[in-house]
């Protein structure tokens, strides 16, 4: 497997949410190891409220003000290494952010300003980025018709609208793509018209991180995968691997709810993220609890990782 | 969960012995750190306000304030020690005058403020929850109270009933309840086709129920900050109307009829009579604005630190 | 005995109706799904025959009795005797509330004595899978999984005869869809509800619901 192109490293990223009495620290991210390579479609799969989002923040260096990190994540780039964690605000701005890491948010059509057209806030972006690529390109880039460009962000529909926000991420031509649930309240066809878009972006050879809550879209495009439970990356791997025969009890659980495979439901509740219990977060629902240690650190067999003492099967 | 964490805000040293490094960003438009300055407008606002009010109560209570008692031998005389604004053209103390006429202002602008946001409240909720014609209708009659100058109307009134303090406070009351109704016909627009809506409407609840326990009580904020903004308009409306001496009656002195008052004696050269007044009812003003600007700001969304995950 | 529509017409802007004669009838103890894409008017349906939209033309009946007034207009009782869940639990929700008393709004309502109430909220919120901690918690404290576990308790509080459920899993991670669909279930085999699934998601329709109607394709 070829190098990665964005590396992390015992990622810890936490914050203070309340004021006063009711202040909590909040452990968004715990422990995560996690590496992007070029040419291949890592999924980050979690129900929603596991930190994955806060993951993309601390690359992009978009974390709310009260936020501390810990351990590192390394971006690969022409002129050496960057950390992105210490890196200061004006590199981000100026060399991270559109040129070396895309982000696609998560409900696109906000992100874009409502009195502008898209086709206008398009080139404005390429023109900021001096990317010299022409609008025509993007557009089908991102497979948008070439009369979008004349619309207003609430014309138009929530494909398109995700589209172009695509479109936007890809216009400083960035080698790391990450997109923030790029398919929430989409469509299924239209959810697999994205993901096989993303596909496609993973193939000309980009890094693309793929953070979703929907495991059938996951199942269908990832190379990779990394599956979340309460701030820690509990299994990683290579996608067929793990989607067919998991490890974790989590992801195996996950598996078991799809309408496809048997519609069971994982019992219980996962823990707040402000009162995560010592070691395994997932021991009080996990049914394999009896076998285990409830040592959270994850264990690498080979290209997977799994943070189970007692991997399901072994 | 029993890891330091070293969440320090902005400019401070953060310990790097454990690893922990402090990486939000604040953005633009995002208080920084603590100290956000909103924060010190509401604390400036709240302190002066409350002082400015004590005083009101207090001070002429405290300094033998008769407001009946003329004294001619002190006329028009320029601030002293004994008399730290001065005396008024029938020999009355200026400060002592001045913080009880503040009084006077600020209870009227408050039975104001307090009418016009009831009227607006409910014309603007009725007007947004009924919608169609009558919504248009209602909203037309809006258009036309707007139409009036406030002042005008509002001389009209008290000149139909000299000297009444109610007649004073509805004339204030009735023209400035527009803003209010625009504002809380708005909030219940936007507010009445959310699902939540419909998910009361569903569970069996009739127009009246969700108008007072679900829309009202969302667009109370907004209504309140409107009462707190109408109220340095109110006192300046009552200051004009009993300038022009049409306001309140001579034993119910306010600021506006001191400064009525003391219109004359500016010409012979007391600017006093005029000019503490008048820095009072300023300082009321911004510190009323100061506090409603803080409210506004803090009724914005979410941080979003604070939203779900 | 259903809650059916006949031939109905509904829309939002005169001449353009987004359900044009459409035939529906929710039997009880069965899960009917009504499959289309988004904006094709399931929505719309849906809101016409949970009695909050009047239709253009055409019938709505509950149990055989024609309904000829909606939204205010239409008797409480009736009503409450259908329930619904929405796509977005954020969208649906008071943010001003607890959870507790978010589920109890339907009782309240209805006028039902407090403790009378309580016990209710308890079961049903039991039902759910919704925990007494987090009762007492606001929307935004807890996850949209939680939230929408919250306003199916809502729905089911005062022991509806139907229940639309409108894209209700589509915000939803697998595990917490299949939680809330194995809760309607039960009740459907339990208490004989009558439940119309309205989704875009084929394979969730295949798996949960008895009959998939396609008015739109």
């Amino acid at each position: 497997m070829s190098a990665p192109v964005l590396s992390v490293r015992g990622l810890d990223v936490a914050f203070r949410v309340g004021r006063g009495a009711r202040a909590r620290t909040v452990r968004a991210v715990t422990g995560a190891d996690l590496d992007l390579r070029p040419g291949r479609l890592t999924a980050l799969v979690g129900e929603s409220g596991c930190g994955k989002s806060v993951l993309t923040e601390a690359l992009t260096g978009l974390l709310p003000a009260t936020a501390a990190v810990r351990g590192s994540a390394t971006l690969s780039t022409p002129d050496g290494d960057l950390e992105l964690l210490d890196a200061p605000e004006s590199d981000l701005r100026d060399r991270v952010r559109g040129r070396l890491l895309g982000l696609v948010p998560q409900s696109a059509a906000t992100h874009l300003t409502p009195t502008r057209t898209v086709g206008a806030q398009l080139r404005e972006t390429l023109a900021r980025l001096g990317a010299g690529i022409p609008v025509a390109e993007l557009m089908e880039r991102a497979a948008l018709p070439r009369h979008v460009l004349e619309l207003y962000p609430h014309e138009l529909s929530g494909g398109q609208a995700q589209r172009a926000g695509l479109a936007a991420a890809l216009a400083g031509d960035p080698p790391v793509l990450l997109a923030d649930e790029p398919t929430a309240g989409l469509d299924r066809p239209l959810v697999e018209h994205v993901t096989a878009l993303l596909a496609g972006l993973a193939d000309e050879g980009r890094a693309v991180l793929l953070i979703t809550h929907d495991l059938r879209a996951a199942r269908d495009v990832a190379d990779d995968v990394a599956v979340m439970y309460a701030s820690r990356l509990v299994e990683t791997g290579p996608a067929a691997e793990v989607f067919t025969g998991p490890w974790h009890p989590y992801t195996a659980g996950l598996l078991g709810a799809l309408p496809d495979a048997g519609f069971t439901p994982v019992p219980g509740h996962p823990p707040e993220l402000s009162a995560l219990p010592p070691g395994c977060p997932f021991a009080p629902r996990c049914p394999e609890r009896e076998r285990c240690s409830g040592d959270p650190e994850p264990v690498r067999h080979g290209d997977r990782t799994v943070s189970c003492s007692g991997p399901v099967g072994s | 969960m029993s890891e330091h964490t070293a969440l320090a805000p902005r400019g401070t040293r953060p310990e790097r012995t454990d690893g922990w490094r402090p990486a939000g960003r604040p953005r633009p438009g995002s208080p920084r750190g603590r100290r956000s300055p909103g924060r010190v407008r509401l604390v400036a606002g709240a302190a002066g306000l409350a002082l400015l009010v004590l005083s009101a109560l207090l001070v002429p209570r405290l300094g033998g304030l008769d407001q009946g008692l003329v004294d001619y031998t002190a006329i028009r005389l320029p601030p002293s020690p004994a008399h730290p604004f001065g005396t008024d053209s029938v020999g009355r103390d200026v400060l002592l005058r001045s913080f009880a006429g503040l009084w006077v202002s600020l209870q009227v602008a408050a039975a104001c403020a307090v009418l016009s946001t009831v009227i607006g409240t409910l014309f603007g909720a009725v007007s947004g929850l009924l919608g169609g014609w009558s919504d248009r209708l209602l909203m037309r009659l809006v258009d036309a109270v707007n139409a009036v100058p406030h002042l005008l109307l509002g001389i009209v009134i008290v000149a139909l009933y000299r000297g009444s303090v109610l007649a004073v406070i509805a004339s204030i009351g009735l023209t400035h309840w527009t803003t209010v109704a625009r504002v809380v016909r708005a909030e219940i627009l936007s507010l009445r086709s959310r699902p939540f809506v419909d998910a009361a409407v569903s569970g069996g609840a009739s127009r009246w129920r969700v108008l007072s326990r679900h829309l009202l009580p969302a667009v109370l904020p907004q209504a309140v900050l409107s009462a707190v903004l109408i109220l340095p308009h109110a006192v300046w409306h009552e200051t004009a109307l009993s300038f022009l001496g049409l306001g309140l009656p001579p034993h119910l002195a306010s600021l506006g009829t001191i400064l009525g008052e003391g219109r004359q004696a500016v010409l012979l050269g007391s600017w006093w009579i005029v000019v503490f007044p008048s820095v009072l009812l300023a300082a009321t003003t911004l510190c009323v604005a100061g506090i409603a600007a803080w409210w506004r700001d803090r009724s914005l969304p979410r941080r979003r630190s604070e939203q779900a995950l | 005995m259903s809650l059916r529509a006949d031939a109905v017409t509904a829309g939002w802007r005169r001449g353009r109706p987004v359900v044009d004669r459409v035939d529906l009838a929710v039997p009880p103890g069965s899960v009917l799904g009504l499959a289309g894409p988004s904006g094709c008017g399931k929505s719309t349906l849906t809101r016409v025959l949970a009695l909050l939209h009047a239709p253009w033309s055409g019938t709505v009946s509950v149990d055989g009795e024609p309904v000829h007034r909606f939204r205010f207009a239409a008797p409480a009782a009736l009503r409450r005797r259908i329930g619904v869940v929405f796509q977005s639990p954020r969208a649906a929700t008071d943010p001003r509330l607890t959870l507790e008393r978010i589920v109890a709004e339907p009782l309240r309502a209805a006028r039902v004595p407090a403790a009378e109430t309580a016990r209710r909220v308890a079961e049903v919120a039991d039902l759910v899978g919704l925990t007494g901690e987090l009762r007492g918690r606001r929307p935004h404290e807890v996850s949209d999984g939680q939230l929408q576990r919250a306003c199916l308790a809502r729905a089911l509080a005062p022991r509806p005869d139907y229940l639309l459920c409108d894209e209700m899993t589509a915000m939803l991670d697998a595990s917490t869809t299949a939680a809330l669909v194995s809760v309607v279930s039960a009740e459907v085999t339990g208490r004989g509800l009558g439940v119309l699934a309205v989704s875009h998601d084929e394979q969730l329709l295949d798996a949960w619901a008895g009959e998939v109607l396609r008015p739109w394709s």
